[in-house]
């Protein structure tokens, strides 16, 4: 019970503080009070102690300014402001002797001289994520069975509408894919459709050098992705494998 | 332009034959351990030191072909040379446990060949022209 009214006491005694700043009714008061909310960071704020917080009172002046007067940077008469700075013979010197274009021109002559930091595009790459969200595949079970059912839940969530699914029961009774497209042309790799499979057949994997001569090459269909995971699917199942843990 | 040192030192290590390769290829003096050839015969290089090569072109390949492009590093090495995986593929047991017997030969980006890819449908057509077919006369 003492505790239950020694933190009402605490709390009380902060909105008394608040409250005297608001009952001031000059314009400079309620200035600091809506200073105080929003300029105090919160890397200094301090637990309110409730047993202490009786005698603290960490607002003792509450009318004190917190910037400067305007009469008071100008006492009396008017200051030099270009007191203690360079002279004008020292500026048309700088001037007239181009010393800050040598010194950037000294800049660039060290550049110069270090160690490129050009990568050699073909030779040598900067790094990819294993999220990395390039040309698409279709993967297969590690029997060789290819893993599509034709849900058709990447052809839903495609947001740009850019997969065209048609599907057939196999001879073995199984539902799968006869048409799986995708317009390269249309998708903007968003990574929806490998979120959306279920199965994860449909993947994107790291390729991005996927690029073309003419457009129509870009309309791929199921062979083409079939054939994308054959050849990369040791790269896109460690790439799964690395990120399974955050899926 | 590159530091002195580092040129000079690169061609002391790979000698001037392969100095001279380079600078027809890649276009600059580098030296590092070799970390694998592939099944095209493109050579993987690797450099950790960072004092000799800056962060991020510490690893680079050297192209079989005269007519190179990005597209004939195969997909474990693309994962290696692009920082996606740590170790070269022969050495990552990840790479090695997932490759699966039925995996196709790679093949590089065609595109502007006659092996380019052309898209063409893999469905039965719908529509089929009528095909007449007379009774048998008895």
């Amino acid at each position: 019970m003492a505790f239950l009214k020694a933190s009402l006491v605490g709390v009380s005694s902060a909105r008394l503080a608040a409250a005297r700043l608001a009952t001031r009714n000059t314009p400079t008061s309620t200035l600091i009070a809506r200073r105080l909310l929003s300029s105090s960071p919160s890397s200094q704020a301090k637990p309110v102690d409730p047993f202490h917080s009786q005698t603290k009172d960490y607002l003792p002046e509450p009318n004190r300014a917190r910037s400067p007067s305007l009469d008071a940077s100008f006492p009396g008469e008017v200051s030099d402001p270009y007191h203690g700075g360079p002279s004008a013979i020292e500026k048309a010197v700088h001037l007239f002797f181009f010393t800050e274009i040598v010194r950037g021109m000294w800049i660039v002559m060290e550049q110069f001289f270090r160690p490129p930091y050009t990568i050699m595009y073909p030779f040598e790459k900067g790094p990819l994520s294993p999220r990395f969200r390039g040309e698409h595949a279709l993967r297969r079970y590690p029997s060789g069975e290819e893993r599509c059912i034709a849900c058709k839940l990447c052809e839903a969530i495609c947001p740009a509408q850019a997969i065209t699914i048609e599907s057939e029961a196999r001879l073995d009774g199984s539902r799968r894919t006869t048409r799986y497209d995708i317009d390269m042309t249309k998708c903007i790799y968003c990574g929806f459709c490998q979120e959306a499979c279920p199965v994860d057949a449909i993947v994107e994997t790291q390729n991005q050098e996927f690029s073309t001569e003419t457009r129509e090459e870009l309309l791929y269909n199921k062979e083409k992705l079939l054939a994308n995971g054959d050849r990369a699917e040791a790269e896109i199942a460690a790439n799964l494998l690395s990120d399974h843990v955050y899926r | 332009m590159v530091s002195l040192a580092r040129t000079i030192r690169s061609i002391r290590r790979v000698g001037l034959k392969e100095w001279w390769h380079q600078m027809q290829y890649i276009g600059d003096a580098k030296s590092g351990t070799f970390k694998g050839k592939d099944q095209f015969g493109n050579r993987y290089f690797e450099n950790m030191n960072p004092e000799e090569e800056i962060p991020g072109r510490h690893r680079w390949v050297d192209f079989a072909q005269h007519d190179y492009n990005a597209t004939q590093v195969p997909p474990e090495w693309h994962a290696w040379l692009s920082h996606i995986r740590k170790d070269a593929p022969q050495e990552d047991a990840v790479v090695q446990r997932f490759t699966p017997p039925w995996k196709a030969p790679y093949i590089e980006n065609l595109t502007g060949t006659r092996g380019a890819y052309k898209p063409y449908n893999t469905t039965a057509p719908k529509i089929n022209a009528w095909e007449p077919k007379v009774a048998p006369r008895v």
